[in-house]
């Protein structure tokens, strides 16, 4: 058992390197909830309020795995002729009129209506088959010889039936085609799932998936994601930033400003080659970290405080 | 793999709705990943088993209390691998700490138990009351006042018989030192087994007293309310509300069979050289219903219209156009009130200042009527939660009726029984005539099921 711990352990940690290298600092249960993802074949439900780095963790795990990411963006109305497949009608059509000719000439010679139709019935397939099949993100991921990552982005905002529709594919790799069949994945894919909690997701998805939960960083995980990211930045003004961020989160604000949010303030202050966080700088600059404008209104006033205590902290 | 099923026991006691594919999961996750790093077990179970963010919470709590330091360690390992520990190898041993043999491989029985005792090996020792506690039943227990026979049964399974056999032959030899150290060692272990038992037993029932209470409290007549039963009662209103938030919550587009929709079926078929091979029908967009309340805040009935207004205050998602008023002798808008202020020091506010008077229906009807009478249109629903009781006053149906003409519908909540209306000065009569429907409403499940009703409707 210690032995299968250690080996865990090390498999985890390994996973933190490799996304490390690749520009995505995680922390250990990010890590864990990968490694389990991969043993358990499981597909991995991913919450969290927007800008941590949900969609960025799928990327960061194509990137490292070495596969391709296959990305199904989610929306109200999606439905299975734009996730999973489609005919293609025109195609379809336009072959029938190219082989009109080559059609007459087969019925040559069949006298009723019935010996037709069932020579016709012959042909059947050739137009219901894979030549006019045009596959859609789900469907590709299960084609996938060497495996791929498969992205649900925000499948929140997609309707409870297209939830229901993704059961099967979480639960079994696979898709049934009335036309075809069912399709077995030929390599079962990573399956990620995002989603920013506009509804409550069904039980039966989520007893499917395995849950991570990711909450704004700790600000040294933050420093560290900031340095990743933007390595051109001083280290003191990095630790200032983040702790000017991390005070702003504690404020009662309609929308906190994200990881996303942090990074393209710290390339505000590279662009304009500030050299520390001064409080005309940051109410210049307040925008890029926040979007609201009542938002804005409540941390002006707060600024110089803020400021004093990231000064305090560091 | 006793100890994942009986933790997710607890869990489901704890209200985490844990399925038994979930169970099955974390199984192999434990197979995988072994019972060695405890850190790295409750991350990994986390999630698996606790899928949202205040399950999450809930699972911290329960890991935290069911594998405290002492039980975990290698000892759950014992308890998962069961009757493996002859298998171990002898380096896994030694890191548990203590020499001498392994613990699980010994029988309990042939004073296995007083060696255990007397070495002091804890980590043994907790297996084996986690082996006991399974054989005795202990995840069966339902009261605190079981702890007791719970204990001595623990301790029986673990060989208690054969460690005081030991005491009494250590007596008859006149081993005085061994005949301490043994009595100590008993006297610890009976505290150890205690303490456990007391453990696990509230880790099992904590929150099944909370949910009968809970039960008892959303049938019981709102105006019988201790105050004492407040807060309890407020954490069930919020739970009801986000019950029905979440079953009304999804956007409600209804397809209309039979109608084609031109313009879209154009459009979709563009791609077939207008060939019309997609039908696209025409869809009904449902509309959430806009909602305006009037709640009697003088003295009879406000409880009442406390617990309405909580139950509007939390299901602010689903229905977030709500004007609410409240009246006594007169009526006055809340909904900025209960915007912006915390739910209690509204409703307190709420109070002093309308609800001072005696019930005046005409003078109140009329206010809202100046109030809402732009804002009412086919959609809105309005609702009236009072007694109907105007004191003799004129109780001003004509001005309802006028409202009740404009708007989609008129629902009353009247608190009192159907059998005390149209007695003394009540005046539902009156006013029920034009009321789309008139129930009786005085419990949190007849709440809850009005606003069921009313969300389904729409």
């Amino acid at each position: 058992m210690t032995f299968k711990t250690q080996k865990a352990l090390s498999e985890i940690s390994h996973i933190r390197d490799g996304f490390a290298a690749s520009g995505y600092i995680c922390d250990q249960k990010i890590a864990t909830a990968l490694h389990l993802a991969q043993q358990l074949e499981k597909p991995l439900l991913v919450e969290g309020p927007p800008g941590v780095g949900k969609t960025e963790l799928a990327k960061a795990a194509a990137q490292f795995l070495g596969l391709d990411l296959i990305r199904l963006q989610c929306y109200e109305g999606l439905d299975e002729s734009k996730a999973l497949y489609e005919w293609q009608y025109g195609k379809q059509l336009l072959y029938t009129q190219v082989l009109r000719e080559k059609l007459s000439e087969l019925m040559d010679g069949a006298d009723t209506l019935g010996a037709s139709m069932g020579r016709l019935n012959d042909f059947e397939d050739v137009f219901f088959s894979e030549q006019f099949l045009q596959e859609r993100p789900l469907l590709a991921a299960l084609r996938q010889e060497a495996g791929c990552v498969l992205l649900l982005d925000e499948i929140d905002k997609a309707d409870s039936e297209f939830e229901a529709f993704l059961l099967e594919i979480l639960s079994d790799y696979q898709i049934s085609v009335p036309e075809l069949g069912t399709i077995q994945a030929k390599t079962r894919p990573l399956v990620f799932l995002t989603s920013n909690n506009t509804r409550e997701l069904s039980d039966a998805l989520k007893r499917r998936c395995l849950h991570l939960y990711i909450a704004f960083p700790e600000p040294a995980r933050e420093a560290e994601i900031l340095k990743a990211r933007v390595p051109e930045l001083d280290d003191a003004v990095a630790r200032q930033l983040v702790d000017f961020v991390a005070g702003i989160r504690k404020l009662d604000i309609k929308k906190p400003p994200a990881i996303s949010e942090t990074i393209d303030w710290a390339r505000t202050i590279l662009l304009l080659s500030a050299s520390q966080l001064s409080a005309e700088f940051v109410e210049d600059t307040l925008n890029v970290l926040l979007k609201f404008k009542s938002d804005i209104e409540i941390v002006t006033p707060q600024i110089n405080t803020l400021l004093r205590e990231t000064r305090d902290a560091s | 793999m006793f100890i994942i099923s009986d933790f997710v026991r607890v869990l489901r006691a704890a209200d985490i709705n844990v399925s038994t594919v979930e169970t099955i999961e974390a199984g192999r996750m434990i197979d995988l990943m072994g019972f060695a790093d405890r850190e790295l077990v409750k991350t990994s179970l986390s999630q698996i088993l606790a899928k949202s963010e205040s399950d999450k919470e809930t699972f911290d709590d329960c890991f935290e209390n069911y594998f405290t330091a002492l039980s975990f360690a290698d000892a759950s390992e014992d308890g998962v691998a069961g009757d493996a520990g002859t298998e171990h190898p002898a380096s896994d041993n030694a890191g548990a700490g203590d020499e001498g043999p392994p613990a699980a491989s010994q029988s309990l029985a042939n004073g296995g138990l007083s060696e255990m005792v007397l070495q002091g090996d804890n980590v043994a020792l907790a297996a084996a009351m986690a082996r006991a506690a399974s054989e005795v039943g202990l995840a069966e227990a339902k009261l605190f006042t079981q702890s007791g026979l719970f204990t001595r049964k623990i301790m029986e399974s673990m060989g208690l018989d054969a460690l005081e056999q030991q005491l009494i032959q250590f007596r008859r030899e006149e081993d005085a030192a061994g005949v301490e150290a043994l009595e100590g060692a008993r006297r610890q272990l009976f505290e150890m087994v205690r303490d456990y038992v007391d453990t696990q037993i509230k880790l099992r029932t904590a929150n099944a007293g909370r949910r009968v209470r809970e039960d008892a409290l959303s049938r019981v007549k709102l105006s019988n309310l201790d105050r004492s039963d407040m807060r309890i009662m407020r954490g069930l209103v919020e739970k009801l509300a986000k019950r029905l938030a979440t079953a009304h919550s999804r956007r409600r587009t209804k397809a209309q069979r039979g109608v084609v929709d031109i313009r879209k079926t154009l459009r979709r078929n563009q791609s077939h050289d207008g060939l019309l091979i997609d039908l696209v029908w025409k869809t009904k967009k449902l509309d959430r219903p806009r909602l305006i309340t009037m709640c009697d805040v003088s003295g009879s009935v406000a409880a009442y219209a406390k617990f309405l207004l909580m139950f509007l205050y939390n299901l602010d998602e689903v229905i977030p156009k709500t004007r609410s008023f409240v009246f006594s002798n007169q009526c006055g808008e809340v909904t900025d009130l209960f915007q912006q202020q915390d739910l209690e020091k509204a409703m307190a506010q709420a109070v002093t200042q309308y609800g001072g008077g005696s019930t005046d229906y005409g003078q109140s009807l009329s206010d809202l009527a100046h109030y809402i009478i732009d804002d009412i249109d086919h959609r809105t629903t309005l609702m009236i939660l009072g007694d109907g009781r105007s004191n003799f006053g004129h109780p001003g149906h004509d001005i309802l009726r006028d409202l009740a003409a404009r708007a989609r519908r008129v629902i009353w909540l009247n608190p009192e029984p159907q059998a005390l209306w149209n007695t003394g000065d009540s005046e539902m009569h009156r006013l029920g005539a034009y009321c789309h429907l008139v129930q009786s409403c005085n419990t949190i499940r007849h709440l809850e099921r009005v606003l069921d009703n009313l969300l389904r409707a729409h």
